[in-house]
């Protein structure tokens, strides 16, 4: 035990002083293949206990004072590893938890914290495999990964010149298997021809024989679900091959500002999915607005700030919520009012479907684009800051 | 006919740059007879200081080549002789397990330092691409091919044609007999190991400015490197050269004619297949016929 714990050092252990303590357990990827949005989901997680402990002197459950102590690991984006920490964790005591990120790591111990009738919120597992094993005490921030595309679809039907066809790559992992089939489920149900449909290895580290294929029968659209580093492989391949299309979606990717300085002037006009925006109208008794937290995690952190960390503060935020609805920091009082929920967080409105996933209308997924270096929000119309801009010009053009 | 030809064009440009993160890792093999697990980050740390130095300088990154080596020929010559040896002297698996050590420590002092979000290099012809006859090619990767093929071919001469060369040869072959004749087996050793990391780091150059990458990828470059030496055969550059325009060959078209998503599965049954046929490589083991 004590190996474990030299070898899964707590990533954060805030001390609660006179007020009793919120135990929130969990573990995260800092190092490994997801390090880089575990890393996001990390400094989430800290800025809204941060913020709960330090600004608001705790939270109020059923007339006591909490103040919020994380108890999270590194789990090197290892399942075996995360499991053997959560378990540990059940076994210690611990009554909430955080997810990690990954849906290959989020399946695993929400089997785990399921089987220990323990709720776990979490922001980092979208696929369908999560939400369709009748788990009662999971909840995501995000609809499964099948209907995550459905905002998406109805973006290009209202483009003009409509779009025809289109054809879908995603990688072959947990997450991005699932998202490809959503794509390929809203698309075609949107009236969308499909030309094509290409999985690649869960690492891909050449596309030259998929784009010559996409060269060979171009579709007005290309969707790519996968992670950013493979989004940024597809994208300087289809630049250097010269593979136009008149729109380009990528799901992970162009939100990040690495991501947008790799590419530099071809990104412009990329689109791509979020779940969040400083810009979001939505208001909450805890930061105020985005706004707020936005400049509270400034204060606090020199990382560029991304949308996992905005639904990382907001899975806190909703276990408080449902706690001070449930009059108790029971775990089955507090399960059943997360699946009657809903509360409007800084983040989003949250309410989950009754298989804990988010729902996919009021919890769904925003549309940006990168328009002049920035990504604006070109869809829902109310949560616009501008206007799609379709079709994009080549990357001769774009020079 | 012109699929074909663009797909065959694709595999031997990737096959290229497979070679050169492969070659180190098979020297270290043939001579040393050393697993070496942390060759895939010792190609990282090529491509992060190369970043490093380019993005501070504004260079061109493979003009940051001549430096990485040399850093990388000191930084792998110390590693070996004071930290390698000594496990090798202990047992024959001290190796595997120090340098698959070495390789976790590497790697989350990496994203201490850098931290583990994605980062590429950009040459001013990244987004470029010109054609020959009805095949396109991409300018970055055919830079980092041409610049393999080049590196590839001065490590040949250099084993061939130099003084140390031919020691490292010559120990390679017959150990007891270059001891035997006053060579410092340890210090060649040594050299052995810093030149592989050279190498090591100049590959990390041009994998860098061809992929995205980041600290959690070093796992895909050793296994990338054993399967080119399996194929390829162990100790020479032309035995990873080989090796790598094999493995870059059968990627593209697998993943044109089967399907993109099976090229790791044919990767793996042609290892089968040449480990049951021909277990020394194609090209055999460089140092094996003076034994």
């Amino acid at each position: 035990m004590a190996a474990v714990t030299l070898a899964a050092p707590a990533i954060r252990s805030t001390q609660a002083q006179s007020a009793k303590t919120l135990v929130f357990g969990g573990s995260v990827p800092l190092s490994g293949a997801a390090a880089e949005t575990g890393l996001n989901v990390n400094n989430g997680y800290i800025t809204a206990a941060t913020y709960i402990n330090e600004v608001l002197g705790g939270v109020e459950i059923a007339g006591e004072k909490y103040k919020i102590e994380l108890k999270l690991f590194d789990d090197a984006s290892d399942p075996a590893r995360a499991t053997t920490l959560i378990q540990r964790q059940i076994d210690e005591g611990t009554n909430f938890f955080l997810g990690s990120f990954g849906s290959n790591i989020v399946l695993p111990t929400a089997a785990i914290t399921e089987r220990a009738k323990k709720p776990m919120v979490q922001t980092g597992g979208g696929s369908d495999a999560i939400f369709t094993k009748g788990y009662k005490f999971v909840f995501g921030m995000y609809p499964r990964a099948t209907r995550q595309f459905a905002s998406a679809a109805a973006l290009f039907k209202s483009v003009q010149p409509t779009p025809q066809t289109y054809s879908v790559m995603w990688t072959n992992d947990a997450f991005s298997k699932t998202a490809g089939e959503g794509v390929k489920l809203s698309c075609d149900a949107a009236g969308f021809k499909r030309l094509d449909s290409f999985e690649l290895p869960a690492k891909p580290t050449d596309v030259s024989s998929v784009l010559g294929s996409v060269r060979a029968n171009t579709p007005d659209m290309l969707v790519c679900v996968m992670h950013d580093q493979d989004s940024l492989l597809v994208a300087r391949q289809m630049i250097a091959t010269n593979t136009n299309v008149k729109l380009l979606f990528q799901g992970l990717g162009p939100q990040l500002a690495s991501f947008r300085e790799a590419l530099g002037k071809y990104s412009e006009d990329l689109f791509c999915s979020t779940y969040w925006d400083e810009a979001v109208p939505y208001k909450d008794k805890f930061f105020g607005d985005s706004k707020k937290f936005v400049e509270f995690y400034r204060s606090k952190f020199t990382r560029p700030i991304a949308y996992h960390t905005a639904g990382a503060a907001a899975c806190i935020e909703t276990y408080i919520l449902a706690m001070q609805a449930a009059k108790s920091t029971k775990a089955e009082a507090v399960r059943d009012a997360l699946a009657s929920a809903d509360y409007e967080t800084f983040y989003s409105r949250i309410k989950f479907t009754p298989d804990g996933d988010g729902d996919p209308i009021i919890m769904g997924s925003m549309i940006g684009q990168v328009q002049k270096g920035k990504l604006e929000i070109v869809f829902p119309v109310e949560a616009q800051s501008a206007k799609p801009i379709y079709p994009q010009p080549t990357w001769d053009k774009k020079a | 006919m012109n699929l074909i030809a663009q797909t065959v064009a694709d595999g031997l440009v990737l096959g290229g740059i497979y070679a050169l993160a492969a070659v180190g890792f098979s020297l270290i093999f043939g001579v040393l007879h050393v697993i070496n697990l942390s060759h895939g980050i010792l190609v990282l740390l090529g491509a992060y200081l190369a970043l490093i130095v380019s993005q501070t300088v504004h260079i061109d990154p493979l003009l940051t080549v001549p430096l990485v080596m040399v850093v990388l020929f000191g930084a792998g010559y110390c590693y070996q002789r004071f930290l390698i040896q000594r496990a090798v002297d202990r047992s024959p698996l001290g190796s595997m397990l120090l340098t698959f050590g070495v390789a976790l420590m590497l790697q989350n002092i990496m994203i201490w330092v850098f931290s583990p979000d994605m980062k590429s290099i950009t040459p001013s012809y990244a987004f470029s691409s010109f054609r020959l006859g009805p095949v396109t090619f991409d300018a970055v990767r055919m830079s980092a091919l041409i610049a393999s093929l080049v590196l590839l071919s001065l490590l040949a001469a250099f084993l061939k044609f130099s003084p140390l060369g031919r020691v490292i040869r010559a120990t390679a072959q017959q150990t007891l007999a270059a001891r035997l004749c006053g060579v410092n087996v340890h210090h060649v050793y040594a050299l052995t190991f810093a030149v592989s990391a050279a190498f090591a780091g100049a590959a990390g150059i041009v994998i860098g400015i061809i992929l995205p990458f980041s600290p959690a990828d070093e796992a895909l470059w050793t296994m990338n490197a054993f399967v080119v030496v399996v194929l390829g055969g162990v100790g020479s550059p032309a035995g990873a050269l080989i090796g790598g325009l094999l493995l870059g060959v059968v990627n593209t078209l697998t993943a044109q004619y089967i399907g993109p998503s099976f090229p790791n599965v044919t990767m793996f049954l042609l290892l089968v297949l040449l480990l049951l046929v021909r277990p020394t490589g194609i090209l055999g083991n460089a140092f094996s016929p003076s034994r």
